[in-house]
C-alpha cells in the first residue's frame, strides 16, 4: 500500500494504517522531539502528543508538501510548544542519553553519543536553534518564524551554541577516549 | 597575536572570512585548526541519525488514539467475534442498525404525531429470511433509504429546516447512545443471538466513528 492510500485509510480511523505511518516515520519524529526535549521521559510525552495532533489534523493534510515534511513540522511545533509550557527545567547532570540511534555507523557511535550528550547540556534556546538549523536543516528565516524572533537572533544563537558545544566537548574528553576522539583534543 | 573568538570561528563555519580574518587564519595554525574542529563538529551534527522510540511507545500511543476516538482497531471487532462472521451476516446486521436507528428516532419523536408517513411496520426488513449476499445488499439499500427519510423527518420535527443535517455528529451520538442501550437490553434477554451481537458491534463501531469525527472536527489546526 502506498503512502497516499495509507493516509486515506488513516483519515478514516484505520488503526493498521496509522501504525504503518508510525512505523515509517516514528524514528525521525522521535529524534527531533528527543533532541528538543533533551530528556527521555519528556521526549516520550512530547512525541505522543505530536502524533495525536498529527492524526487529529490528518484530514487537513492536502498533499501540498510531502507528508514527512508536514509531520515533521507538527512534531517540531508541538515539542517547542511543550517546552515553552514547562515552567521550570531541572538542570541535568545526566549520564549519556539512553536513546538508541537507528543503526549508526559503528565507528561514529561514540561520537554521536557525545554530540547528543553535549546537545542535551546546551541552554534551551541555543539547543533549539542548533537542532533546527544544523540537524534538521531549517533556515534562519524559518527558525525565526517558529520561535517568534528575528532571523539574526537565530544566527547569533547558533554561533553561541557552536562555541558552547565546543567547550562542552573539550571538557568531556578524557585520556581514555582522547585517542578515539582526537579531533576534540586539540 | 590575538586569536579569533569562538563566536567568530562559529560564524566562519557558514560564512567566508573577511580579509583580516583570512590573513589571521593563514598566519595562525591554532585558529586554523580550531576552525577545522568547528566545521567537523557542525558536519557531524548534521549526520546525526534518527532515534528509535522506546519499547512500548506504539502500544501506549494506540491506547490514546483509541480512547480519543481517532482510530478503531481490529481488536475491537475480534473481541465480539464479529470479524469471523460471514459477509452477508455483517450486511444484515448493518441493515438492522439502520432500521434500529430509524425506529429509535420514530420512537422518540412519535409524540409529535407527525410520523405518519413512516411506520415501523413498513420499514421492517425480514432479516431472519436473508440468506444471500444479494438479499442482504438489498436490505441495506432499503434501510439506507429509510434512514435518510427518517433524517428528513427529524429535521422537519426539529424546526422546519428544509435541509436536513445528515452529518450532525452530536445528534448521531445521542441517537447511537439510545441504540446502544436498546441493544444491550436485547442482549441481556438473548445473549447468544448473533443478530443482536452484530447489531451491538455495529452500534459501537458507528459510535466510535462518530466520536472520532467529533474529535477530528474539534481539533485545532494551529500548526
Amino acid at each position: 500500500m502506498n503512502e497516499a492510500q495509507l493516509i486515506r485509510k488513516a483519515v478514516q480511523g484505520d488503526g493498521a494504517a496509522v501504525r504503518s505511518l508510525y512505523e515509517r516515520y516514528s524514528p525521525r519524529v522521535y529524534a527531533v522531539v528527543r533532541r528538543i526535549a533533551a530528556d527521555d521521559d519528556l521526549a516520550h510525552d512530547y512525541a505522543q502528543e505530536a502524533w495525536i495532533r498529527a492524526i487529529r489534523a490528518l484530514p487537513s493534510f492536502r498533499g501540498d508538501s510531502r507528508f514527512s515534511t508536514w509531520l515533521h513540522r507538527i512534531a517540531v511545533n508541538s515539542s517547542l510548544q511543550a517546552v515553552r509550557r514547562a515552567e521550570t527545567r531541572q538542570k541535568r547532570e545526566a549520564p549519556m542519553p539512553e536513546t538508541i540511534a537507528v543503526a549508526p555507523p559503528r565507528s561514529d557511535a561514540l561520537l554521536a553519543q557525545k554530540l547528543e550528550w553535549a546537545l542535551d547540556h546546551l541552554p534551551e534556546r541555543m539547543r533549539t536553534v542548533m537542532i533546527l538549523h544544523v540537524v534538521e536543516g531549517y533556515t534562519h528565516d524559518e527558525i525565526g518564524e517558529l520561535l517568534g524572533t528575528a532571523p539574526g537572533t537565530s544566527k547569533s544563537q547558533l554561533f553561541k551554541a557552536r562555541g558552547k558545544m565546543r567547550e562542552l566537548l573539550k571538557a568531556l574528553n578524557t585520556p581514555e577516549d582522547r585517542e578515539e576522539l582526537e579531533v576534540w583534543s586539540i | 597575536m590575538e586569536h579569533l573568538t569562538s563566536e567568530t570561528l562559529a560564524r566562519l563555519v557558514d560564512e567566508r572570512p573577511n580579509p583580516d580574518e583570512r590573513s589571521h587564519l593563514h598566519a595562525c595554525t591554532e585558529c586554523a585548526e580550531e576552525l577545522r574542529v568547528y566545521r567537523f563538529q557542525s558536519e557531524s551534527m548534521g549526520e546525526l541519525t534518527a532515534l528509535r522510540p522506546p519499547a512500548g511507545d506504539w502500544e501506549s500511543l494506540e491506547a490514546r488514539l483509541v480512547s480519543e476516538g481517532l482510530i478503531r482497531t481490529e481488536e475491537s471487532f475480534r473481541r465480539f467475534g464479529f470479524a469471523a462472521a460471514p459477509a452477508w451476516m455483517q450486511a444484515a446486521a448493518a441493515a438492522v442498525l439502520f432500521l434500529g436507528g430509524t425506529g429509535f428516532g420514530l420512537a422518540v419523536t412519535s409524540h409529535d404525531g407527525g410520523a405518519g408517513t413512516l411506520s415501523l411496520e413498513n420499514m421492517m426488513v425480514p432479516v431472519a429470511q436473508i440468506s444471500t449476499a444479494d438479499e442482504a445488499a438489498q436490505a441495506v439499500q432499503f434501510a439506507e433509504q429509510t434512514y435518510l427519510q427518517a433524517l428528513v423527518r427529524y429535521s422537519q420535527l426539529a424546526g422546519g429546516d428544509s435541509e436536513p443535517r445528515f452529518e450532525d455528529p452530536l445528534s448521531r451520538v445521542a441517537a447511537l447512545e439510545g441504540l446502544l442501550a436498546a441493544s444491550q437490553e436485547a442482549l441481556r434477554l438473548a445473549p447468544a443471538d448473533p443478530v443482536f451481537n452484530g447489531f451491538l458491534v455495529n452500534v459501537l463501531a458507528e459510535r466510535q466513528e462518530t466520536l472520532r469525527q467529533i474529535s477530528v472536527s474539534g481539533g485545532d489546526n494551529w500548526f
